[in-house]
C-alpha cells in the first residue's frame, strides 16, 4: 500500500482520502478498507473557521475551543472521541465516519457489506437503530452530523454544494452506501448559519470516549426549531414529528426512553 | 528447625491439603501502630525508573536476532480443523518456521471456544508473521454451539460436580422466617485488559531455557514449562523484572509461551509470541458469567434464619468454578445456608482468576438481597449488618484469626451518616442515594516462601528472592520490612527480584498472597542478618549482644555510650559479606484467615436517562497490618476503579447465535475512563493479625473491588427505589428497574397501601 501527498484536491486518480486517519486506519487494519493507495489530504483540504465557513480539515479539537460556532456544534465535538483523537480527526472526516455496528467493523458479511441480512436485528443490537432499521440496523454514530444536521448546514464539494441532509441515504437492497459522495469527491467546507440558540446532549456508556448511545441536538432560529439525532438510525437522523413511530428492537427500547427525554431536554433548553 | 507438617494451602478460595517443610517462625510481632518504617507512607523504589521508561518490560525486551510470531487462532466458537495446510505461511516472506496442530498439544485441531491457538509462524518482523497466518490454507467444520449455560446445566455440560454445602436445616430456617426474599442476579463476563498484553520471550542458552513473560508467578511457569517440554526444572530459567499488570490471568504459560519455545527450538532463535490487544480481548481469560438465583429469610426484626444460593458460574470452554457462593457461606452468622454451585461448560473462552474470582460475583448478588431485606423490613442497613454479624467461621466452624469488620463498620459511619444530606440534593429528575456493602475475602498468604539478605561492608542491604512484583508495589513493600528489622534506613536497601535463577523460592502473586507470604520470609531474613551484625558488634567493642541494638543504620548500645553508623562497624568486613536467610513460617492451625472491609458508595441517578454517576466511594478495609499506607490507598483506589468498570460499563458480548465474539477491542469493551473515577477516601484499621505470622500481616491486592459493585447497586436503590439486578448496571438496566420500581409503586397504591421507600 503506497501512501503519496495530494497536489490538489480533484487528485486523488482512484486513491483513497487519509486526513487525520482515525477511521481509516483502524478500517484498514480490520481489512474492511483495502485501498491500493492512500492519498494524504492534509496539505490541500481547507483548514480553519471563517466567518460561517468551516474547512472540512479542521480538527475536532479546533472547533471544541472555538467560540465562533453554534453552541451545539462545540458541545457535539468536545463530547466526541478524547481528546488524542480530536486532535487528529477532522470535520468532514467525522461526517464520513462508518458505523460502529460490531458485525459491521468485524466484517461480517451484512447486509451494508452487501450481503442478505442484518445480524443485529437477530443479535445483539443494545446499541443499534431504533428507528429506519428494517433493512438494516446500524447506528450512525456521528456527533457532529448530528449537530449540524440541526443547524441546518450546507456541505460544499468538489462538485456541488448540497443541504447536509442530502450527504446521507438509507442503504438499501440495490444500493448499500450510507452516503451520496461520488467517487473522488472531496468535501471541502461545511457552511454552518448562526442560529439564535443550539445544545447538543449526549447518553453515554462512560462518561467520555464513547460513541453516543442517543445524541439530541436542537436548533432554533426565529420560531423554526430543527432537531437532529445521532446513534438512532443508519444515518444521522432529522426529527419531523416525535418519536412514536420508531421501531425499537427488543433490546434497544431503553434508547427510545433516553431519545425522548433528551429531545425534550434539548428543546426546553433553546428558551 | 526445619518441621514437616500436613496443612491446608489456600489461593482464592481454593484449598488443597499437602506436606510442607516449614520453618519455625520464631520472630515475635512488632506492637501494632506504625513503625520507622513500616507502617508509614513509602514512595515506589522504582518508581522513577518505571516513570522514565528505563524499565524493561517483557514486551520492551529485544534480544538479537529474536523472531516474532502471530498465532492462528479459531474465529468459531466451535468448529474442527479439517485440513490445513502451513505451505503457504512457509513460503512467505521473512518467514522462519510454522507450527500447526500435530506439532505441540496446545495447538488444537478441535476448537471449543473461539480464539483456540491452532497453529503459529514466526517471522522476522511480526507484520510478516501475520501476513504469512493469513496464508495457512485451512478447512474448518462448524459444530453446534451451546453458550446458554442453563441448558448447558441442564444437559449436564458441567465442567465439575456440583458444589454443594450446607449447613443447619435450610428448610426449617426459611419456614421460621417472618419474611422471605427472592431475587435472580446475572453478573457479566469482564476482561482484566492488562496494559501489557500475555507475551513470552523465550531462548536456548545452550541446554538452558530461558523464559523472560509477563507473569505472576515465576516458579510456576518455570515447573509447568520444564514439565510441559520434559526437561528437569532447573533448565528453565524465568525472568520478570517489570509486569504490566495480571489481576489473575497471567498464572500460567498458557499456549503463547510454549508456542514461543517450540519455534525457538525450530530456528535456534529467540522467539517473542506476544498478543495483539484483540486476542487480549478474546482469548486470554476472563471473569466468567454468573446466574444468582438467591433467597434469604428473616425474622422481622432482621435476624437472618435462612439462606440459600443457586448459582450458576458461565466458567467456558475450561476453567475452574469459582466459590461464587463464598461471600453467601462466610459473610453473615445465619444458621441455615445451602448454596449449590454449577460450573457450566460452554462454547466459550475458557474463564481465567480475575481478582477475587467469584466474591465479587458473589458479594454483588448476596449483599444487594441483604438490602432489599432492609428496605422491605424498614431497617437501616447497617444495623441488620452488625446484627448479623459472624464471630466465626460458621462455614467450616473455625474461629478467625483475625477480624475486625466490627471497627469497619464504626469507622464508615461518618460515611454512612452522610446519606441524609445527600439525599436532600435530589432533583426532580436527578436521585441521589448512599449504600453500603461488606466485604470478605481470603488473602493470609502461605509457605513456602524463601528470602535471603546480604549486607555488605558499606553497611547496605539486598533482599534477594525469586518474587515477582506484578505492578502493586512489593518491592518497595519488602524494601520497607527488611529496612525496618535491620534499623537502617530505606534508601539503604535494594531489592533483587524477577529470576528464578537469582534467589529461592517465592509465592505466586494471586490471591492477595505477595506482602502476606513474602513479608515474614523477608523480616525472618532481615532478622538473621541483624542478629550476626549484633554478634559483630559485640565482639568488636566488647559489649554483651544483649545491650545492642541496630537503629537508623546506627549500632547503639542501652546505656548510649556507642553510637556508631552500622558502615563503621561492618567496615572491617571488606569484602566478607553477612548473609541472612529467612522462611515464611505457617498460617495459625486451624483457623480462617481472611480479609474484610465495608465500602459506602454515594451515587446519582438522572431517572429519565438511567445515567449514574459514583460520586464518592469511602473504604474501610481489615487486613492486619499495613507495611505501606501509600502503596495500600492506590491498591484501594486501583481495585475500586477497575470495580466501577465492573459495575457500569464493561461487559464482553457475543453473537447470541453463534458464540462469536462482538467486543474485541477497547472502543467497543468499555473501560472506565478517569471522568468515571469519583472521590475516593481510604481508610485502613491496622491492626495486626496477631495469630498470623511475624507480621501479622495480609494482602490487599483484591479486597478494594469486592464490595463496589454492590455498594453502587445499593446506593441506586436508597437513591431511586429500584432493584438492579444485573451487571453492568447499562442504562438499559437502570431504566428497566426504575420501570419495576414505578410499577411496584402503583400497585401499592391502587391496592391503598402506603406508597414503598
Amino acid at each position: 500500500m503506497e501512501l503519496r501527498q495530494a497536489s490538489s484536491v480533484t487528485d486523488l486518480d482512484g486513491g483513497l482520502p487519509l486526513h487525520g486517519g482515525t477511521e481509516v486506519v483502524p478500517l484498514i487494519k480490520a481489512g474492511i478498507l483495502r485501498p491500493g493507495e492512500l492519498v494524504d489530504i492534509r496539505g490541500v483540504v481547507p483548514r480553519g473557521i471563517d466567518g460561517t465557513r468551516i474547512g472540512a480539515g479542521t480538527s475536532l479539537a479546533e472547533l471544541e475551543a472555538s467560540d465562533r460556532i453554534p453552541e451545539a456544534l462545540r458541545e457535539a465535538c468536545r463530547l466526541a472521541a478524547s481528546p488524542q483523537l480530536r486532535n487528529m480527526g477532522s470535520l468532514a472526516g467525522n461526517l464520513l465516519q462508518a458505523t460502529r455496528c460490531w458485525y459491521w467493523r468485524l466484517a461480517w458479511p451484512c447486509r451494508l457489506h452487501g450481503g442478505d441480512e442484518c445480524f443485529a436485528r437477530e443479535g445483539e443490537h443494545r446499541e443499534h437503530a431504533i428507528v429506519a432499521n428494517d433493512f438494516c440496523a446500524s447506528a450512525h454514530p456521528s456527533d457532529v452530523a448530528a449537530a449540524l444536521l440541526a443547524l441546518d448546514a450546507t456541505v460544499v464539494t468538489t462538485t456541488r454544494e448540497l443541504p447536509l441532509a442530502e450527504l446521507y441515504r438509507l442503504p438499501t437492497a440495490a444500493d448499500r452506501s450510507t452516503t451520496t459522495l461520488e467517487a473522488g469527491e472531496l468535501i471541502l467546507h461545511v457552511d454552518v448559519p448562526q442560529p439564535d440558540a443550539s445544545t447538543y446532549l449526549k447518553a453515554m456508556e462512560r462518561k467520555r470516549w464513547a460513541f453516543p448511545i442517543v445524541g439530541v441536538a436542537a436548533a432554533r432560529s426565529g420560531s423554526t426549531t430543527r432537531v437532529a439525532l445521532a446513534g438512532v438510525a443508519p444515518v444521522p437522523w432529522l426529527l419531523e414529528g416525535s418519536l412514536d413511530d420508531a421501531t425499537p428492537l427488543p433490546r434497544n427500547a431503553y434508547k427510545l426512553d433516553i431519545a425522548r427525554a433528551l429531545v425534550a431536554r434539548a428543546t426546553a433548553a433553546l428558551g | 528447625m526445619a518441621r514437616l507438617i500436613r496443612t491446608e494451602k489456600e489461593v482464592e478460595g481454593r484449598y488443597e491439603e499437602v506436606w510442607l517443610v516449614v520453618e519455625e517462625d520464631a520472630l515475635e510481632q512488632w506492637p501494632s501502630g506504625p513503625r520507622e518504617i513500616v507502617g508509614r507512607p513509602a514512595t515506589r523504589i522504582d518508581g522513577l525508573e518505571r516513570a522514565r521508561g528505563e524499565a524493561v518490560y517483557t514486551a520492551d525486551l529485544k534480544l538479537p536476532g529474536m523472531l516474532h510470531t502471530a498465532v492462528l487462532r479459531s474465529p468459531f466458537a466451535h468448529a474442527r480443523v479439517v485440513r490445513i495446510d502451513l505451505a503457504g505461511a512457509l513460503a512467505s516472506p521473512g518467514v522462519h518456521a510454522a507450527i500447526g496442530p500435530e506439532d505441540i498439544s496446545q495447538l488444537e485441531e478441535e476448537c471449543g471456544f473461539q480464539g483456540a491457538a491452532v497453529a503459529a509462524v514466526c517471522a522476522d518482523t511480526f507484520a510478516q508473521a501475520r501476513a504469512a497466518v493469513a496464508a495457512i490454507d485451512v478447512e474448518w467444520e462448524q459444530l453446534d454451539v451451546l453458550l446458554d449455560p442453563d441448558e448447558a446445566i441442564a444437559r449436564g455440560e458441567q465442567l465439575d460436580e456440583p458444589r454443594v454445602r450446607t449447613r443447619g436445616d435450610y428448610e426449617q430456617g426459611l419456614a421460621d422466617a417472618d419474611v422471605v426474599l427472592e431475587g435472580e442476579f446475572r453478573t457479566q463476563v469482564v476482561l482484566h485488559n492488562s496494559l501489557e498484553t500475555h507475551q513470552s520471550v523465550v531462548q536456548w542458552v545452550g541446554d538452558t531455557l530461558e523464559v523472560y513473560i509477563s507473569t505472576q508467578y515465576i516458579w510456576g511457569i518455570r515447573d509447568e514449562v520444564a514439565k510441559g517440554i520434559g526437561i528437569p526444572a532447573d533448565k528453565v530459567r524465568v525472568i520478570c523484572h517489570y509486569m504490566g499488570g495480571g489481576f489473575g490471568s497471567k498464572n500460567s504459560p498458557d499456549d503463547y509461551t510454549f508456542i514461543a519455545i517450540e519455534l525457538a527450538k525450530r530456528t535456534h532463535r529467540p522467539v517473542r509470541c506476544a498478543l495483539t490487544r484483540r486476542e487480549e480481548n478474546i482469548a486470554t481469560g476472563n471473569r466468567n458469567a454468573t446466574i444468582q438465583r438467591l433467597t434469604i429469610g428473616a425474622k422481622s426484626d432482621g435476624t437472618l434464619t435462612a439462606l440459600g444460593g443457586e448459582y450458576v458460574n458461565a466458567v467456558g470452554w475450561s476453567g475452574w468454578v469459582a466459590p461464587t457462593e463464598g461471600p453467601m457461606q462466610l459473610l453473615y452468622s445465619c444458621p441455615n445456608v445451602k448454596t449449590t454451585t454449577w460450573g457450566a461448560k460452554i462454547n466459550q473462552p475458557p474463564m481465567k482468576a480475575f481478582r477475587a474470582p467469584g466474591f465479587v460475583e458473589g458479594t454483588f448478588g448476596v449483599e444487594s438481597l441483604l438490602d432489599e431485606l432492609a428496605a422491605k423490613l424498614d431497617l437501616d442497613p447497617l444495623e441488620l449488618r452488625r446484627k448479623n454479624y459472624a464471630h466465626h467461621d460458621a462455614a467450616d466452624e473455625r474461629p478467625f484469626s483475625g477480624k475486625s469488620l466490627m471497627e469497619c463498620y464504626r469507622r464508615a459511619e461518618p460515611h454512612w451518616d452522610r446519606r441524609l444530606e445527600v439525599r436532600s440534593r435530589s432533583t426532580e429528575t436527578v436521585k441521589r442515594g448512599v449504600g453500603l456493602a461488606s466485604q470478605i475475602w481470603y488473602g493470609g498468604g502461605g509457605p513456602p516462601s524463601y528470602a535471603w539478605i546480604r549486607v555488605g561492608s558499606d553497611g547496605r542491604a539486598t533482599v534477594v528472592t525469586a518474587m515477582q512484583d506484578i505492578g502493586t508495589g512489593t518491592k518497595t513493600a519488602m524494601a520497607q520490612i527488611a529496612a525496618e528489622e535491620l534499623g537502617i534506613p530505606l534508601e539503604h536497601v535494594t531489592v533483587s527480584l524477577g529470576d528464578s535463577a537469582r534467589g529461592p523460592y517465592a509465592a505466586i502473586s494471586a490471591g492477595s498472597s505477595t506482602t502476606p507470604s513474602m513479608g515474614p520470609a523477608v523480616r525472618a531474613a532481615a532478622a538473621d542478618a541483624k542478629r550476626q551484625i549484633i554478634e559483630i558488634a559485640a565482639q568488636r567493642y566488647h559489649l554483651e549482644e544483649r545491650v545492642l541494638d541496630l537503629r537508623g543504620g546506627t549500632v547503639v548500645s542501652a546505656d548510649g555510650n556507642l553510637s556508631t553508623p552500622l558502615e563503621e562497624v561492618v567496615g572491617l568486613l571488606d569484602d566478607a559479606q553477612i548473609l541472612g536467610k529467612g522462611a515464611r513460617g505457617p498460617n495459625p492451625t486451624g483457623m480462617q484467615v481472611l480479609t474484610f472491609g465495608v465500602q459506602v458508595a454515594e451515587v446519582a441517578v438522572d431517572i429519565e436517562t438511567g445515567e449514574i454517576w459514583v460520586e464518592r466511594i469511602a473504604a474501610v478495609h481489615d487486613i492486619g497490618r499495613v507495611i505501606n499506607p501509600l502503596g495500600a490507598s492506590s491498591q484501594i483506589e486501583g481495585g475500586i476503579i477497575q470495580g466501577i468498570g465492573h459495575t457500569l460499563s464493561e461487559e464482553r458480548l457475543h453473537d447470541p447465535k453463534t458464540g462469536r465474539i462482538l467486543t474485541t477491542g477497547l472502543d467497543a469493551y468499555k473501560l472506565p475512563t478517569f471522568a468515571d473515577v469519583p472521590e475516593i477516601v481510604s481508610e485502613l484499621v491496622d491492626e495486626p493479625d496477631g495469630h498470623l505470622t511475624n507480621l501479622g500481616s495480609k494482602g490487599l491486592g483484591e479486597p478494594p473491588i469486592v464490595p463496589t459493585a454492590a455498594a453502587i447497586a445499593n446506593a441506586i436503590r436508597d437513591a431511586t427505589g429500584a432493584d438492579v439486578r444485573q451487571l453492568p448496571i447499562s442504562r438499559e438496566e437502570m431504566l428497566r428497574a426504575l420501570r419495576e420500581a414505578e410499577q411496584r409503586t402503583a400497585e401499592k397504591e391502587k391496592r391503598g397501601a402506603p406508597a414503598g421507600v
